[in-house]
């Protein structure tokens, strides 16, 4: 990371992250951010919960372990936590990546434990996205919704509730709206 | 107090019901007798129906050929594929039809939350060197992770931790095989071709067994089309399908009613034989026990309230259970990928890929890239607490309207609204400049590179005039007939409102009657305010019509392909365009005194 001269409340990256000095981020080395990344104040990111469990193909093991995936333009909003699921398999508790493709947006005081959220994907705040949750793309989850455990959230869904449940489906022109171009242009580093 | 958000409805012309409901309701009788004629009428966003017809700007379509939006209520559905919402897998349409809209492989919900539920063993884990190794083997039961459920509640443990659809089909709740109405009907032919006497099969039916709806309505089918097959011989061939209309038999019937000739008269003679009635279980009779409910009385009083299920619970059951010990877990419902026509023309409007992971559309016409987008903001920037943001009664506030134009051509957009609201709190409303040009959606590096080189024409003059907005900002002077702002492919026009008191005793006397009657309500109530006002009739909702007109290229459009050929030789043939329609705009909620 290089620092620039000036102390703003973002550190900036080469890639174009823009990371609060406030945040509580650990584990960075077995975290991939993948450019054009806002995370904010208070903001945690687990990446020292790495997996454990020996992978079934142990040729894959090579380089760094990676605990928390995340893609471009994604926005971490104030306190929101990311933090990889666990479980119990085999006798064995362990740790699995989270993954976090482009565009995704959380909202402030949200809790992910999602083992994969897709793109263009907009959580409220408030909200608690449980264990092993799959989110794929064009996702809306509102603002105090608690997504159960292990939940498969399908395309152009918008989903609510505790636990959450799909209430309505997202239409063809609210495509754009999940653009974060735009957001991550607007945030200054004052 | 929920924080309130400007917001903007455009209301799909589809439709036109401003005028019909206007008379119904009593709260727009002010405005509705000055207003007869049809081309002066005002759109209510009060009315009843007005909700129907009000859409955010991206719910809605835009159709190319009728050149006119399009809401869902005019496109017509067509479903290109179903899938499981949780497995994700695509579900054949002949599937569908025969197995039914669920998933048939192992994706359940929990009966009592709706949460997914997951499969586990009741083994517990081995443990020591080399446990991951072994291989875990049942029973098995479906977990709810959300609230804690688990399938041994009611009794099912399963042999296998896949195919659990198939599985659960073959058991009751408490754990004794399930016979399906399938399962039933090959038992039945089993035993049809090895003649009554052979036993001999695994499962024998019980002619006394209870038996639930389903399996009741499967063995009475079966039986009634026994009796009729055997009644009328000649028809036979065509009754055991299902309806048999295509069949020989039950042709030559419907031919008969029509020609009234020998056709019918046979078969009228021969369908005058008896007809035989179900005698037991396994023709569908259910003798109902008077014990029954006693039954289900002393159930209710062992299990009480917490073993009683809530009608949420009850509604996702097939079967209409009372009891949380009668639940099963629910097959997830399957989800479908629609494409969307235009209900006049027929035309596409909205076509998704058929693969069920692919999120890309074929044809995508929406409303956003075709109709101007119209922000409003206050013009003063308000202060941060949601409570100051209310609009103080009559004292005049000035918004500004943003309209972005998303066309590739310049256009022309005049405004209009009443000028004042209508429903019963009518607030003033002026637009200081009605009529204005929006620039085209040109290409973003147009207005760099024009803004990048220092006063070059046209760009320089519109970033000076922006600027002297800017600078003007200080004193919130908006000129009448004046354009607050303007940039690439926006225009900003200030609004000025005054809002309403929402006083109902002092209403205008227009309508005395309506007033006696609210009074009436106010003294009855004990606030003075609160009682007589309606939800949400604080909010200011200003009706606004937008027209906007613009000259496309004929050329360039694919509809009018025939017409670019014909006129080849005038490439610069334009088509007068023109785009008419109601939006309504929620500008912020009026302090109640």
């Amino acid at each position: 990371m290089s620092k620039k001269p000036v102390k703003g409340e973002y550190i900036e990256t080469d890639t174009g992250n823009k990371v609060s000095r406030r945040s509580q981020i650990i584990g960075t080395t077995n975290i991939i951010l993948g450019g054009k990344t806002v995370i904010q104040a208070e903001v945690i990111i687990r990446g020292d919960l790495l997996r454990t469990y020996p992978p079934s193909n142990p040729s894959e093991k090579q380089g760094n372990p990676v605990a928390v995936a995340i893609g471009r333009y994604c926005f971490f909003s104030r306190g929101c936590e990311l933090r990889p699921p666990g479980k119990l398999y085999r006798g064995t508790f362990s740790h699995y990546p989270l993954k976090i493709a482009d565009h995704v947006f959380v909202g402030p005081g949200s809790i992910v434990e999602a083992a994969l959220i897709g793109s263009h994907v907009h959580i409220g705040s408030n909200a608690v996205v449980g264990k092993f949750v799959i989110i794929k793309d064009f996702v809306r989850i509102l603002d105090g919704a608690v997504v159960p455990p292990n939940m498969v959230i399908p395309s152009f869904s918008i989903v609510a509730g505790r636990p959450a449940r799909v209430v309505g489906e997202i239409a063809e022109g609210e495509i754009e709206g999940f653009d974060l171009r735009e957001v991550y242009r607007s945030v200054g580093n004052a | 107090m929920a924080e309130f958000k400007p917001y903007t409805y455009f209301q799909c012309p589809c439709t036109d019901t401003s005028f019909s409901t206007r008379r119904r309701i009593g709260d727009s009788g002010p405005s509705s007798e000055e207003e007869t004629d049809e081309d002066e009428r005002t759109f209510d966003p009060r009315a009843p129906r007005a909700n129907y017809s009000l859409y955010p700007l991206e719910h809605l379509l835009y159709c190319e050929d009728c050149h006119q939006i399009r809401c869902p209520r005019c496109v017509l559905d067509e479903i290109v594929c179903w899938y499981c919402p949780n497995c994700l897998f695509e579900v054949p349409s002949s599937s569908v039809k025969s197995e039914g809209n669920r998933c048939t492989r192992s994706c359940f919900q929990c009966p009592i939350c709706t949460a997914p539920l997951s499969i586990s063993s009741t083994e517990s884990p081995p443990e020591g060197l080399g446990a991951e190794y072994v291989a875990q083997s049942g029973p098995y039961v479906l977990n709810c992770a959300y609230c804690l459920w688990s399938s041994k509640e009611i009794g099912i443990q399963l042999e296998k931790p896949n195919s659990i659809y198939a599985q659960l089909a073959k058991i009751k709740n408490g754990g004794e095989p399930y016979i399906s109405p399938k399962e039933r009907r090959r038992i039945r032919e089993e035993r049809k071709g090895d003649g009554e006497e052979s036993q001999g099969s695994e499962m024998t039916l019980d002619p006394n067994e209870k038996l639930d709806a389903e399996s009741q309505f499967a063995n009475l089918k079966a039986f009634y089309q026994e009796q009729l097959a055997e009644s009328s011989p000649a028809s036979a061939l065509g009754f055991t399908g299902d309806y048999g209309y295509g069949s020989p038999g039950a042709l030559s019937r419907i031919m008969g009613l029509y020609t009234g000739s020998s056709f019918g008269d046979k078969k009228s003679k021969s369908r005058s034989s008896m007809m035989r009635e179900a005698q037991s279980a396994l023709e569908g009779l259910q003798i109902s026990s008077p014990s029954a409910s006693e039954e289900s009385i002393a159930r209710l009083r062992a299990s009480g309230w917490e073993g009683t299920c809530s009608t949420a619970q009850r509604l996702a059951q097939a079967h209409n259970p009372r009891f949380v010990s009668d639940l099963r877990p629910i097959a997830h419902l399957l989800r479908t990928k629609r494409s969307k026509r235009c209900k006049t023309c027929r035309h596409i409007l909205s076509k998704p890929e058929s693969k069920v992971q692919n999120t890309r559309f074929r044809i995508r016409l929406v409303a956003p890239n075709y109709v101007p987008r119209i922000a409003i903001r206050p013009l003063q920037p308000g202060p941060a607490a949601p409570q100051a943001l209310l609009l103080t009664p009559l004292r005049p506030t000035q918004f500004v309207l943003t309209f972005s134009n998303p066309l590739f051509d310049d256009v022309r957009v005049s405004i209009a609204t009443p000028a004042k609201t209508p429903g019963r709190f009518g607030s003033r409303v002026t637009i200081l400049c009605p009529q204005f040009e929006v620039g085209a959606n040109t290409d973003v590096w147009d207005e760099a590179l024009r803004e990048g080189g220092a006063g070059a024409g046209k760009g320089g003059e519109r970033e000076k005039r922006r600027t002297k907005a800017e600078a003007s900002e200080g004193q919130q002077q908006a000129e009448a007939g004046k354009v607050w702002e303007r940039g690439r492919n926006w225009v900003s026009v200030v609004v000025e409102v005054v809002p309403a008191v929402l006083k109902v005793g002092e209403e205008e006397k227009k309508d005395e009657k309506e007033e006696e009657e609210e009074q009436e309500e106010e003294e009855g109530g004990g606030s003075r305010y609160a009682g007589p006002l309606r939800e949400d009739e604080d909010i200011l909702e200003i009706p606004v019509f937008v027209r906007v007109e613009w000259e496309a290229d004929v050329a360039q459009d694919e509809g009018a392909g025939l017409a670019a050929a014909n006129n080849k030789d005038n490439k610069e043939e334009k088509e007068k365009r023109e785009l008419a329609y109601w939006c309504v705009l929620g500008v912020g909620r009026i302090a109640r005194d």
